[in-house]
């Protein structure tokens, strides 16, 4: 029986007719699949073993009983290749609710089987062992073992090797201990007893992770590309330096002192830097986050390395017929784990990257995240070098092979569930394995499930997960297992992100169940309130009163609650919370007007909120619409309008700035030309203007055009700190004249240009 | 009272009944499988077990060491920090390397052991610094982590170790423990008291032990009246009965003469609503929907009793809510 004549038994799906009328009629339609069985639950067949092998599986849609993960782990336990995206390859689909046109689309130009969840079913219950006699299920046989004798030899080969290096240190270890006896009894006189051999460690004392460290660059897992650039970009290292690191070489990599490896842990980050270095002959250098590694400390312990030669060439045994490279009197430094530089190792980091300009031996660098802003001084002095995680295919066959070495029965389609859970975390796989073998000898299906479970790392999740997650209809659906707690503990991942994720994010859903735009309407309007809600709480728990034992209440008020209104299928990218940037745009043009308010209150007597509503209108009218109308004309009566209200040229900006709607800032400025504007700076600045009312202190402007119009005669000398008379300055001695923008220190070397200047400035 | 005529310095029972051995450890009976093995054949591997207080996290750890390294090497080879400890970067960069780096002579397949109580209070940084050292020290030198929540231990951690989850212990375990230590000591009971201990414990074995050790000092004798009035929280039943009588058959008489009880037991306003809150987050039967509006007034009452309204009326008026629901 072969996959095919299996398939034809099972009937097709109905394919959505009307592919373009689907978005129309989208409401309508979700309205008719509401009615038909979601909830219970399915009973999964047990099917033969790797029923499905040979078959390309694609699953689209929303199955209304199996979730996705479900249905695609079901797939490849019994040995199917699960894809993404349907190509000529693929051999059936497995369709649900809301596929998407485009799919369907392929589906019927491509001429597919498409099937329904029954079918899946269907498919699982009746299909044979091995997949049947078809073709395909005969050439996936034949790969896959060719695939298991392949890692068999592999396994062996290790196996031997391994062996191989216990018993030449053995050899080693015996004449070591020899030679020392015969050394003890020659130095009668010494008292000690015989120098003490160091035990070699048996492999089976040692972990896992230790035993089956990758030993050659070509058991590395994955990232074989960058392994091979940072092999070239070390072995051209000294003939880079010749060049004084100008010729930029073929990969762009000779032009770089140090290299930066980043990746998640796990990977073989280190394990890939010291192979190399090793590979190479380099003698190796370590420095990591259990160092301490200051700046200071960092200057006097390592500058000083770094244009050492390593002596280690001169001390290797004789017996060991090692023939002397060049590099053998070469170090490479690696610096690990640059990101877990801390709160201790002040300035480590800026030093490091110093040092990554001037160092005379090649330099290694290896951190976790190379995206924090910590890092962000290695970006230009390090040749950067990101490492991915290993696909599951790379991990195989070298983990087929350890569990071969260590007799686990490992089954091969389990190994896709430990990746994932471990997410592509070889060492911790291997830790895994190492754990589990304690007690099983053999790793199947089920168990690995569970394994996989109670083995998953609980990180915190990142603000766009947590939205993700929250706004994901299934955890609410009755039959999820997802408890109210565990919903709230999404919230405690990130309690000051997850709020405001959700409030960014809840109007781009489509509730799952929404039936009519009108509910979708009435979920929002619901989602909103208990968002507002949750602000009071919120506002309870940050105030004065520190009530924090209303925080699991504000988690359900400002993220579970809203979502589960409004979860469904998320139609747009996750936005990041756009209330930070609102905020302190908010903030900035509250502080604008206060310093307006400050400068005016001569003539305006009022609070800023009066000032915004009822001044600043026609201030601003009149500040802009002479120029506007008439052109370099208007600069005068506008220069005036500012002198009477005592205002900068920077309150001016401000003032176009608070604009709203046709008088945007950004409209109002495109109104009035180049030189026009230019013109007006211009004789702004060559005037001088009262100015009222001043704070000192805070204000170090970015406005450089202001500080013209000082009285440079009248202007404080540094170093002399005597105080002058000045009508506008209050209480001169006491200002700090670096932080106030009304007294400039005046550089003797421009003093006699700038007093030039001056008097023509003030000529009014 | 039976102890007034001797008045000697009693341990904690829980101190006391501590176990020595992995094989008095209760629950978790897969882990603690594999940890008699681990402690049989040697070659510890680093370990994280995670889970909540009281299910013998630490306990089983130093069993586990003690059964790795004997009377012998206990003392010498073994290194305990917990959050009483100064765990700073320093100390892990000083004392915890200087340890790793020490040289023991061990029986093979033993190895020095770190033990890391607490661990998902040690700072990142301190993290951090203990990652190259775990991995240039394992041939000589184990980590064992133990922690309430393992995602506080930094991922690259977690990567290294076996991770090792603590379930709650199941009743029917902390009954026979409990049983075990009363037996030892004595104890008068009902079984309505030990049930009371064991739901207000709630898988916690060391708060069952204390709370038990307290009832018998302060009563003597042990049933479910002694232990509440102990453990001093409104009945969770209590409550759940209040919410079924609200939910479910909207009768508010009924729920209401519950709280009168409660009340007049002196229990106040804030015990009362934040117990609410918790069995309402568990109330079997009723709709996601339905509980997450129950939550939304329980939360306000909860708030309002907060700023200062803590009065009968309000818990009155919330009953009522919720049987309007």
């Amino acid at each position: 029986m072969t996959a095919e004549q299996v398939l034809s038994t099972i009937p097709d799906a109905d394919l959505p007719e009307d592919v373009e009328d689907k978005k129309f009629n989208f409401f309508a339609k979700k309205a008719a699949d509401a009615s038909t069985g979601t909830g219970e639950s399915v009973q999964i067949p047990e099917a033969q073993p790797n029923c499905l092998s040979g078959l390309t599986i694609v699953f689209t849609g929303v199955l209304p009983r199996l979730d996705r993960d479900t249905s695609e782990n079901l797939a490849k336990r019994y040995g199917a290749k699960v894809t993404k995206s349907i190509s000529g390859k693929t051999s059936l689909v497995v369709i649900g609710d809301e596929a998407g046109p485009s799919k369907i689309k392929k589906i019927k130009s491509l001429h597919i089987k498409a099937i329904n969840e029954d079918g899946f079913i269907q498919l699982l219950q009746s299909m044979p062992m091995e997949g049947g006699d078809g073709a395909a299920a005969q050439k996936a046989k034949l790969k896959r073992e060719e695939e298991e004798r392949k890692i068999v030899e592999e396994a062996e080969e290790e196996e031997r090797r391994a062996q191989e290096e216990e018993a030449r240190q053995k050899r080693l270890l015996e004449a070591r201990k020899a030679a020392s006896i015969e050394k003890a009894s020659h130095s009668q006189s010494s008292h000690r007893e015989p120098a003490e051999v160091p035990r070699i460690i048996p492999d089976s004392e040692k972990l896992w992770t230790v035993k089956y460290a990758p030993s050659r660059i070509d058991q590395l897992c994955g990232n074989k590309g960058q392994v091979q650039k940072l092999q070239n970009w070390l072995s051209n290292w000294f003939d880079n330096a010749k060049k004084d690191f100008k010729v930029p070489g073929r990969d762009g990599s000779g032009i770089y002192r140090a290299c930066l490896i980043s990746g998640p842990p796990g990977i073989g980050k280190t394990s890939a830097a010291h192979l190399v270095a090793k590979s190479l002959g380099f003698d190796i250098l370590e420095k990591n986050a259990s160092d301490v590694r200051s700046k200071s400390l960092l200057n006097s312990n390592l500058k000083s390395v770094l244009t050492n030669t390593s002596v280690v060439g001169f001390f290797k045994h004789r017996d060991e017929n090692i023939q002397h490279t060049q590099n053998d009197r070469r170090f490479c430094l690696i610096m690990d784990e640059v990101d877990g530089m801390s709160s201790g190792d002040h300035g480590g980091a800026g030093a490091l990257s110093a040092f990554c300009k001037i160092t005379h031996m090649p330099m290694i660098l290896i951190c976790n995240d190379k995206s924090l802003p910590k890092m962000r001084t290695f970006d230009r002095v390090t040749l950067d070098l990101p490492f991915r995680r290993p696909s599951e295919a790379e991990m195989k066959s070298r983990l087929m092979s350890i569990a071969l070495r260590e007799k686990i029965k490992l089954d091969p389609t389990v190994i896709g569930q430990l990746v994932q859970a471990t997410g592509n975390d070889i060492r911790q796989i291997i830790n895994l394995l190492s754990t589990v073998s304690k007690t099983q000898s053999s790793i199947g299906g089920e168990q690995a499930k569970d394994a996989a479970n109670s083995w998953k790392k609980q990180t915190v999740l990142k603000p766009f997960d947590i939205t993700a997650r929250l706004l994901n209809a299934q955890i609410y659906s009755p039959n999820a297992k997802h408890s109210l707690n565990d919903k709230i503990d999404l919230y405690f991942n990130d309690i000051d992100f997850a709020p405001l994720m959700i409030q960014e994010n809840y109007l781009s859903t489509r509730p799952s169940d929404a039936r009519t735009p009108q509910d979708h309407l009435r979920r929002v309007a619901n989602a909103a309130d208990d968002i507002s809600e949750s602000d009071r709480i919120n506002s309870l728990i940050r105030s004065s009163e520190q009530q924090w034992s209303l925080l699991p209440f504000h988690g359900v008020m400002s993220s579970v609650k809203p979502s589960s209104q409004v979860a469904g299928q998320i139609s747009q990218r996750i936005n990041f919370a756009g209330w930070l940037g609102q905020n302190s745009k908010a903030m900035k043009y509250q502080r604008m007007l206060q310093d307006l308010q400050y400068h005016t209150r001569l003539r305006t007597s009022t609070d800023k909120k009066e000032l915004r509503l009822d001044y600043l209108p026609t201030l601003r009218q009149r500040l802009t619409e002479p120029l506007l109308q008439g052109e370099e004309q208007g600069i005068q009566p506008v220069i005036d309008i500012m002198d009477y209200y005592y205002l900068t040229k920077e309150d001016w900006d401000n003032i176009v700035d608070l604009g709203v709607g046709r008088y945007k800032g950004e409209l109002v400025l495109k109104g009035i030309s180049t030189k026009t504007k230019s013109a007006f700076t211009r004789s702004y600045n060559s005037t001088t203007h009262p100015i009222a009312i001043y704070k000192t202190g805070n204000s170090v402007g970015a406005m450089v055009s202001s500080k013209k119009n000082v009285d440079y005669e009248d202007v404080i000398e540094d170093d002399t700190n005597t105080p002058d008379k000045d009508d506008e300055e209050v209480d001169p001695d006491k200002i700090d004249s670096k932080k106030d923008k009304l007294i400039k220190e005046v550089k003797p070397k421009k003093t006699a240009r700038k007093a030039k200047a001056a008097p023509k400035g003030r000529k009014k | 009272m039976k102890r007034t005529d001797e008045p000697k310095l009693e341990l904690p029972w829980v101190e006391k009944y501590r176990p020595r051995r992995l094989d008095d450890v209760v629950g978790n009976e897969e882990t603690i499988e594999r940890l008699k093995l681990i402690a049989k054949d040697g070659n510890m591997p680093h370990m994280i077990i995670s889970g909540l207080p009281g299910i013998g996290k630490t306990t089983s750890i130093h069993c586990l060491a003690y059964e790795l390294l004997g009377d012998d090497y206990y003392q010498q080879a073994t290194l305990e920090l917990n959050a009483s400890d100064d765990r700073g970067i320093d100390v892990v960069r000083n004392r915890i390397k200087q340890f790793a780096q020490t040289k023991i002579k061990l029986p093979p397949g033993r190895h020095k052991i770190i033990i890391l109580d607490e661990a998902d209070s040690m700072t990142p940084g301190a993290q951090q610094a203990l990652r190259r050292t775990m991995e240039i020290y394992s041939n000589t030198t184990r980590f064992a982590f133990a922690c309430n929540q393992s995602s506080k231990i930094i991922e690259p951690l977690q990567s290294r170790c076996a991770i090792l989850r603590y379930n709650k212990l199941a009743d029917d375990q902390v009954l026979t423990r409990l049983l075990e230590v009363s037996a030892a000591e004595n104890v008068k009971f009902n079984s309505e008291g030990l049930q009371a201990l064991i739901f207000t414990a709630e898988g916690d074995m060391r708060q069952a032990i204390n709370n038990l050790q307290s009832t018998v000092a302060g009563f003597g004798f042990v049933n479910d009246i002694n232990v509440f009035k102990i453990v001093d929280q409104p009945h969770p039943l209590v409550i759940q009965r209040i919410l079924i009588h609200c939910t479910k058959d909207r009768d508010i008489d009924r729920a209401l003469a519950l709280l009168d009880d409660l009340w007049a037991k002196g229990y106040s306003a804030i015990d009362i609503v934040t117990s609410t809150f918790k069995v309402s987050k568990t109330l079997p039967g009723i709709g996601e929907q339905k509980r997450l509006e129950l939550i939304k007034e329980v939360g306000f009452v909860h708030m309002r009793v907060l700023e200062g309204v803590s009065s009968y009326l309000q818990l009155c008026g919330l009953y009522a809510k919720i049987c309007d629901l």
